[in-house]
């Protein structure tokens, strides 16, 4: 399944893309080899509890003090030479960074891996300005190539085939290419290394941002990051008002879970430090830095349902572990940000409107909260927003009639006991051993699972009969 | 385009809405980073041998190589023998105050062709040069500013004689280290990284860099693959007799 089409409905994309039989196997692998490395990272890592817990402490604490620490950050990065800009909302940040594209002069951009840059679709907006722009990780570059979106936060790549990968290739070359994983890196590292070397702007997320420091924090394993950070004349780094942390000391707790949590590495390959432009006897490194500070609805979730969610450290292992992400996989969720999380952070950028049908797709079973860095408790927030929906009446109407009826008859006594006998005699024909199967009206809901019938004794009528057996 | 100040009083506006989720506070902080980074150093020169013993099985585990030699002296034979195990000449180092001795010498006569990058700024053209030979480098030689025992990190910060690039662009990377580079958990790296803030220097670079192990992705079939774009090979060489005397 290639870009998810928001026309289709939501179950119709999570059905397609259950009938996929290479996506299903590819999620499979993917997300299994995911938890058992998240696992056995921390398995070697006893302090990992007590860090995690601190984690999260470290995010509440800086969103209680944010604006000071951010106008801190602001402070050192203008120290150094940087520029600030602000971003309430994408179309504003798209503009921050078209406006250096221009002033500068940029015909190339390379980019290391961003989502926040994904999330205001800048490539499309500095292709429509004439600047090429050149996703350097291996995996956004397939994607790219493909026209595509990443399916997975860290792994965007993952539902294509290494022969899909060489088609790829040989498309963009115009030469065949063979489908191993070794020859198709070599390829991408040259194709590449010439892009880095002549590109005029280098773009990048921000995994952290230090306020006492001013310093921005990528980390990544393939090095695009030193790259785009060292090579371009103009380094533009885009980031979420919630990724800066107080200190260089409470980074240091950061970087202790997130690798162990994304890739269950013990550190990343390369965590790089930057703060602001080149300096004096450095041989390389921009003329200017530039950070997009991107509000896009953070902002107002500082008071709202979803505050929690911006705690939230990008590293996909809430993903991993979903029963739904699993079996679904990130492109049936249609949105920049798959998955568990995915579903808040949508409700966060494009409103509760958004998500009507995917605040529903989770079972609520909590396995993501285990597995998330700071225990953001994403069950809890997928209720608050079902509970938003059902306020903006966005149900269908059978359906908010049905739950509205059955509403009233399990909060009132009388009701109830008077609705047993009815509901016995109007399932009779339907029901079979317990369960009812199909019946008119519940086809939506008897075509993937039972509805349980009404006891023939209910646990009440039980209950006074063996109060009446002893006496 | 949105100002500072209408950005922040947002913020300000809806922090007042709400006390949070929980009484929080964040990490503690060395109240003199300094002192504590002396002091850890003092404590760990007693503990060398266990931290570079763990460094070793670390870094080994990330896919780096690693050599122990005696003296500075010594290096220039590891180097050469990398380079003629891989076929090639070209090799570009940090400055050789950086490095903490002049090996160039030394490199030349065990036939490498070897480049020091300059000690201080040098007008743009030459940095469009040098930057240029430094991607066509098959070697790039490296001093480390902090060795990490419990992950097997070499931590380098760029300046002024220290190019990003002689880490990142040639295909193999080697980085020569001695005891009082090694630390044991990157918590204490936190440290050193507090106390580097007071003392930065005309020389001092705008990066610092966490380097563990070769370049790697597993972005096609999850298939781990190295040397994407940074190096393939990460060598660290460490010296047991202190390199600067």
């Amino acid at each position: 399944m290639s870009e998810a089409d928001l026309s289709v409905p939501f179950n119709r994309r999570a059905a397609s893309a259950m009938k996929d039989a290479h996506l299903q196997e590819a999620l499979t692998i993917a997300t299994t080899k995911f938890i058992g490395l998240r696992r056995e990272a921390f398995g070697d890592f006893p302090e990992g509890e007590r860090l995690r817990d601190l984690a999260r402490e470290i995010k509440e604490a800086t969103l209680q003090r944010l604006d000071g620490y951010l106008e801190q950050l602001i402070d050192n990065v203008e120290r150094l030479g940087g520029r600030v800009h602000y971003a309430a909302t994408a179309a504003e940040a798209r503009g921050a960074v078209l406006d250096i594209a221009r002033r500068t002069g940029a015909r190339m951009a390379v980019k290391s891996k961003s989502m926040a840059t994904e999330e205001i679709h800048l490539n499309e907006a500095l292709e429509a300005a004439g600047v090429t722009a050149v996703e350097t990780d291996l995996g956004e570059y397939i994607i790219q190539l493909a026209h595509e979106r990443p399916s997975h936060i860290i792994a965007p790549a993952i539902h294509k085939t290494k022969g899909q990968v060489a088609d790829l290739f040989a498309k963009e070359l115009r030469r065949p290419v063979a489908a191993d994983p070794e020859a198709l890196t070599r390829i991408a590292r040259g194709e590449l290394r010439e892009k880095f070397l002549h590109a005029d702007l280098g773009i990048t997320g921000a995994n952290f941002a230090i306020a006492d420091t001013g310093t921005v924090v990528l980390v990544s394993n393939e090095g695009n990051a030193r790259m785009v950070t060292s090579l371009p004349r103009v380094h533009v780094a885009v980031m979420g008002v919630e990724k800066v942390v107080p200190s260089m000391t409470d980074l240091m707790v950061f970087l202790q879970i997130l690798a162990k949590s994304a890739t269950g590495q013990k550190l990343s390959v390369y965590t790089t430090l930057v703060r602001g432009p080149r300096r004096t006897g450095e041989l390389e490194g921009p003329d200017e830095f530039h950070l997009v500070l991107l509000d896009n609805g953070r902002i107002r979730q500082l008071a709202g349902t979803l505050r929690e969610s911006l705690y939230c450290l990008r590293c996909g292992a809430c993903l991993n572990v979903c029963p739904v992400y699993r079996q679904i996989g990130g492109h049936a969720y249609g949105y920049t940000y798959p998955g568990p999380i995915g579903i808040l952070l949508t409700a966060m950028l494009d409103g509760p409107s958004a998500v009507k049908d995917l605040a529903h797709a989770s079972s609520l079973c909590g396995a993501c909260v285990d597995a998330c860095p700071v225990r953001i408790d994403i069950p809890r927030m997928l209720v608050e927003l079902r509970r938003e929906l059902d306020e903006k009446r966005l149900a269908p109407w059978t359906e908010r009639l049905a739950y509205g009826l059955l509403a009233r008859v399990l909060s009132n006594p009388r009701l109830y006991r008077w609705a047993k006998p009815v509901a016995r005699l109007v399932q009779r024909p339907f029901a079979r051993d317990g369960a009812i199967r199909s019946a008119p009206l519940l086809g939506e809901w008897t075509r993937t699972r039972d509805l349980p019938a009404v006891a023939s004794v209910t646990f009440q009528e039980r209950w006074k009969d063996l109060e009446r057996e002893a006496q | 385009m949105t100002t500072r100040v209408e950005f922040l009083s947002r913020i300000r506006g809806e922090m007042a809405k709400t006390r949070g989720l929980f009484p929080a506070r964040t990490a503690p902080r060395p109240a003199d980073p300094r002192g504590v980074a002396e002091m850890l150093k003092r404590e760990l020169a007693e503990r060398w041998p266990a931290a570079v013993e763990r460094f070793q099985r670390e870094f080994e585990r990330v896919g780096g190589v690693f050599y122990r030699v005696r003296a500075l002296a010594d290096v220039p034979q590891v180097v050469a023998g990398i380079a003629r195990e891989r076929e090639v000449r070209r090799l570009v180092a940090w400055d050789a105050r950086e490095l903490g001795g002049d090996l160039l010498a030394a490199l030349e006569a065990r036939g490498l062709d070897p480049v020091a990058m300059p000690p201080g700024e040098v007008p743009a053209e030459e940095r469009t040069r040098l930057r240029r030979l430094v991607a066509d480098a098959a070697l790039g030689l490296t001093g480390v500013d902090l060795a990490i025992a419990e992950t097997g990190t070499l931590v380098v910060r760029s300046g002024a004689g220290r190019p990003r690039s002689t880490s990142l662009l040639p295909p193999v990377h080697i980085a020569v280290f001695d005891r009082t580079a090694l630390i044991e958990s990157l918590g204490q790296a936190g440290v050193f990284l507090e106390a580097w803030q007071g003392e930065e220097s005309s020389g001092t670079g705008a990066v610092v860099s966490f380097i563990t192990g070769p370049s790697r992705t597993a972005d096609i079939e999850l298939t781990l693959t190295r040397g994407v774009h940074g190096p393939k090979e990460v060598h660290a060489v460490f010296v047991e007799a202190p390199i600067r005397g």
